[in-house]
């Protein structure tokens, strides 16, 4: 008897202490960004310099807390009432859903800043080991035999989503647009795929922490990044003829902000993406800014030019790339048979 | 036939329960050491090793991170309170269905062991359809500036909801299995009801129920997939303990993946101490109640 | 300090199955009466019934003159023996046997000297003296018995209520344990029912005997009147063993065992 009394005595006290101290963080205002999995350390950097701006124009202290994860889960939770005021996320379909199910953001909200919202742009590369050891050029050498290809499924993932329609643009330009051939490729290359992560950070830890496959298709700054983190001499970049032009969007999310009182540092912390500072930033975090004046030279350096495909006008938008090819039962379901 | 004759008497010999051959006894007592060796020693040191890599240095440096620090406040508040409270609620429970006849106890069964066939990640998924901005009281909630998910509240619910079974299943069996005849001996004597609880129930039950509340904690700590789903997952603010670990994980820091690992590992660790000195120093009592773990 | 036990046209029933159809039987105070029956007939129910431990569905048990609805299990101050004996495993001895005195509210509890005094008596009195330290698994099924037996007279019952009290031993004990048993009511006097399987025991050891069937009591009576006028057929097939060992033991010895007292 004694031992339970004291023991929960002990544990309510904890309970009281740690709760309090919780409570104490809850001082100036603080900003939620909610994100995608691949700018995590863009907006570590991106938010120090943006609270210290704010800072320094207002002398008002902001806090951003961040939270990461897949876009598309990433969207849901805002739908299901995580309270973000700002979502960054890795696809314009993914704020649009927010805008459909909640009157939390405006149908419009793609023109409220500049470059349809999207104040950087990735697209897709090729990561292989250091040599290139199977001597990977293009799309066309990732369907040979015995070439391992790691992708995420793009069932769960949003870069999963980019790999694969930019694989479909190289197939149908190479094939002729012949539709058929086009799916047979496509299967191909999915059959060469040993694992498909949920999650484009699951896929590259998968290749290079696990060391699994020859080739990891990948957003170029997550490929950047595995280079940074991982040692250049690991890993070299493959750039293929043909990509596709990702446009990450950003927005407010007006309801949430208005309730908390936050609209007005909502608002300027995404304009401040577009600042000379915030393009230079996303050019060191590899993204390629959209106004690059004012980035590195050496920062720039990096991205070599490419021929590029977008969404909008190849695919006829993100409402219908979904339906066609990741809704259930649509041609990637038809396509796509588990290996083992 | 000279062969079997000479064994016959040996598997008369009344010590022996089973007529294995000391080589069979070798070699399965081998395979299990192994096997125990292999799935859960191995990735225990590898934990270990892997929060050492970069040194002790780098080890205490990982726990300096506020968001860390926050991630571990956060995990030792939700079982501070997840656990006490199934405690409670677990032995009621199990109360009512072994010592109380009445409707709907099979339901009640089931319904306690839910938890144990529905997979985590629906678990948290209830909470989301129950109390998310598009569920079925969320509008009331929203109305009434309630933050349920993505915010503490609702990591201690799927919490509760995933480590519930524990206490209750650890004790149903045994309070079945001990029938009500001391608790009626008792109210025969005097006592009250609550009395008799204190003093005739709950020491029978004590061993059971204090291993029930440590793997309740285990479980409570660790626990991943339902919450995950009812985290929101922010930095420093909803991240437990192993949702930190994957966030570091991902972000290429697997040092502090590790280390912050390797802490989980040793509060599961201290928890193993505290039964197992527990029970060396209660031995006695222990075997007057006549139930050993 | 004993006082009369009145079952009146006690019924209960186990969803649609009745247990006791109907039961009345009076104990007088400082009376010993059996209670004999075969299995399944409603002894263990009727005790319960008496004890409040099981609710009845109709009919009345008197305590003198109160009805014991009236009266909380604690105020009905009823010592009984179970058939399992229900000690408590995780106390010893004398834990066991103190229990009812330190459940009891604070104003009315004695003092821990008081106590201890009181089960060291008891201890005496069943014959189990330096045996208090002991736990229940450290003792033999006779001693559990008689701890048993010692913690439900130590809250002064004044009705003792004993469920086969010696069905788990085996028949020597029984024997000593019931002319122990015999002794020991003569000395304290309570008003006693007691249930048994046993016509032996029943016999030899009762005041009175209530033969139960079915739910319904059959006949009540002293051994020697059911002996000689048996009430129906099923009491004559039923005590049938007893008469003829009785007019064995006649014919051999003369003496009269049953009546003996
Ligand atoms: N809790 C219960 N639920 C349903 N039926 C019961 C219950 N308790 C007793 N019964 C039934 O009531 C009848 C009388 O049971 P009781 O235990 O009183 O018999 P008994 O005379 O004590 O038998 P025994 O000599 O075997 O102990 C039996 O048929 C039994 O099956
Ligand atoms: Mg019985």
């Amino acid at each position: 008897m004694q031992l339970f009394n004291r023991r929960s005595i002990a544990l309510g006290a904890a309970a009281l202490f740690l709760s309090f101290e919780a409570g104490q963080a809850l001082a100036d205002r603080t900003l939620l960004n909610v994100s995608y999995d691949p700018t995590r350390e863009f907006y570590k950097e991106f938010n120090a310099a943006f609270a210290a701006d704010w800072k320094a124009r207002t002398g008002e202290t902001i806090t951003i807390d961040q939270s990461h994860g897949g876009s598309g889960k990433q969207a849901r939770a805002v739908i299901d009432g995580l309270q973000a005021d700002v979502v960054t996320l890795a696809l314009a379909g993914d704020v649009d859903q927010i805008a459909n199910k909640t009157d939390k953001l405006p149908k419009d909200w793609a023109a409220k800043l500049p470059h349809n919202a999207a104040p950087y742009t990735s697209t897709i590369v090729f990561l292989v080991r250091k040599g290139n050891p199977k001597d990977i050029k293009d799309w066309s050498d990732l369907v040979k035999d015995g070439v391992q290809v790691i992708t995420p499924n793009p069932k769960t993932s949003g870069g999963a989503r980019w790999n694969y329609l930019a694989a479909w643009a190289y197939a149908e330009k190479a094939l002729d647009g012949d539709e058929a051939k086009v799916k047979e490729w496509v299967a191909d290359l999915y059959r060469n795929v040993p694992v498909l992560d949920t999650g484009a950070r699951g896929s590259t830890t998968t290749f290079a922490q696990r060391g699994i496959g020859d080739v990891l298709i990948s957003w170029e700054n997550e490929a950047f990044l595995v280079q940074k983190e991982f040692g250049a001499d690991n890993f070299d970049i493959v750039v293929p003829s043909l990509s596709i032009l990702a446009e990450p969007p950003v927005a407010v999310v007006e309801g949430n902000a208005k309730a908390k009182g936050n609209l007005d540092v909502a608002e300027a912390y995404l304009k401040f993406l577009y600042t000379p500072e915030g393009q230079k930033l996303a050019a060191k975090n590899f993204f390629r800014p959209v106004d690059p004046s004012a980035a590195d030279p050496a920062d720039l350096a990096r991205f070599p030019k490419v021929e590029l495909v977008a969404i909008d006008k190849d695919f006829g938008g993100w409402s219908k790339a979904q339906k066609e090819f990741f809704a259930d039962g649509a041609i990637f379901d038809q396509i796509y048979r588990p290996t083992n | 036939m000279a062969m079997s004759d000479r064994f016959l008497p040996l598997a008369h010999t009344p010590e022996r329960a089973t007529s294995e051959t000391a080589l069979t006894r070798a070699v399965l007592i081998a395979i299990a050491l192994l096997f125990l060796a292999a799935v859960l020693f191995l990735p225990l040191v590898t934990v270990f090793m892997e929060a050492l890599r970069k040194g002790w240095g780098t080890l205490f440096e990982s726990f300096s991170d506020p968001d860390t620090l926050a991630a571990v406040r956060l995990t030792l508040i939700v079982a501070a309170i997840a656990v006490p409270f199934n405690a409670i609620v677990g032995l009621a429970a199990s109360w009512a269905i072994a010592k109380f006849e009445f409707k709907g106890k099979n339901l009640l069964l089931t319904l306690i062991d839910l938890p144990f066939s529905i997979s985590p990640v629906i678990s948290g998924l209830v909470f989301v359809l129950l109390f998310g901005a598009q569920g079925w009281l969320g509008p009331w909630l929203v109305a009434h500036d309630i933050q349920i998910i993505f915010a503490v509240p609702g990591i201690v619910l799927a919490t509760v909801l995933v480590t519930f079974p524990f206490v209750a299943r650890e004790l149903i069996p045994l309070m079945q299995s001990q029938g009500t005849s001391e608790e009626e001996a008792a109210l025969m004597l005097g006592a009250s009801g609550w009395y008799t609880f204190l003093h005739v129930t709950l020491p029978n039950v004590k061993w059971a129920l204090l291993y029930g509340v440590l793997l309740c904690n285990a479980r409570a700590m660790g626990e991943f997939g339902a919450v995950s789903v009812v985290s929101g997952h922010i930095r420093g603010l909803t991240n437990t303990m192993p949702l930190h670990i994957e966030i570091l994980y991902n972000e290429y820091n697997f040092v502090g993946a590790f280390a912050v690992a390797s802490l989980l590992a040793c509060l599961a660790l201290l928890t193993l101490l505290a039964k197992s000195l527990l029970e060396w120093r209660f031995s006695d009592e222990l075997a007057a109640t006549a139930r050993r773990h | 300090m004993s006082v009369p036990v009145r079952v009146r046209n006690l019924e209960k029933n186990f969803g649609r199955y009745p247990a006791l159809k109907g039961v009345s039987l009076d104990v007088e105070a400082g009376e010993l009466v059996a209670l004999l029956g075969p299995s399944g007939s409603g002894k263990t129910t009727l005790l319960r019934a008496i004890a409040g431990l099981e609710q009845a569905d109709g009919g009345q048990v008197l305590f003198g003159d109160i009805d014991a609805n009236s009266l909380s299990l604690r105020e009905r101050r009823i010592g009984f023996v179970f058939q399992q004996y229900a000690l408590f495993k995780h106390m010893t001895v004398f834990d066991n046997i103190a229990f009812g005195l330190r459940a009891r509210p604070r104003s009315s509890r004695p003092s821990e000297a008081a106590i201890k005094s009181r089960v060291l008596d008891l201890l005496h009195l069943v014959q189990l003296d330096g045996l208090e330290v002991r736990y229940p698994a450290q003792l033999s099924g006779g001693q559990r018995q008689r701890v048993a037996l010692a913690r439900a007279l130590a809250i002064e019952p004044r009705v003792l209520l004993l469920d086969e009290p010696f069905g788990a031993l085996d028949a020597r004990v029984r024997k000593d344990l019931r002319k122990w048993l015999r002794e020991l009511h003569q000395r304290t006097g309570h008003t006693t029912l007691f249930v048994t399987h046993d016509q032996d025991e029943a016999f030899e050891l009762a005041d009175r005997i209530a033969i139960l069937d079915k739910g319904c009591i059959e006949q009540v009576g002293t051994a020697a009147e059911i002996l000689e006028h048996p009430a129906t057929p099923f009491i004559d097939s039923f005590i049938e063993g007893i008469a003829r060992r009785e007019a064995q033991a006649r014919d051999w010895t003369k003496p009269h065992v049953v009546a003996s007292r």
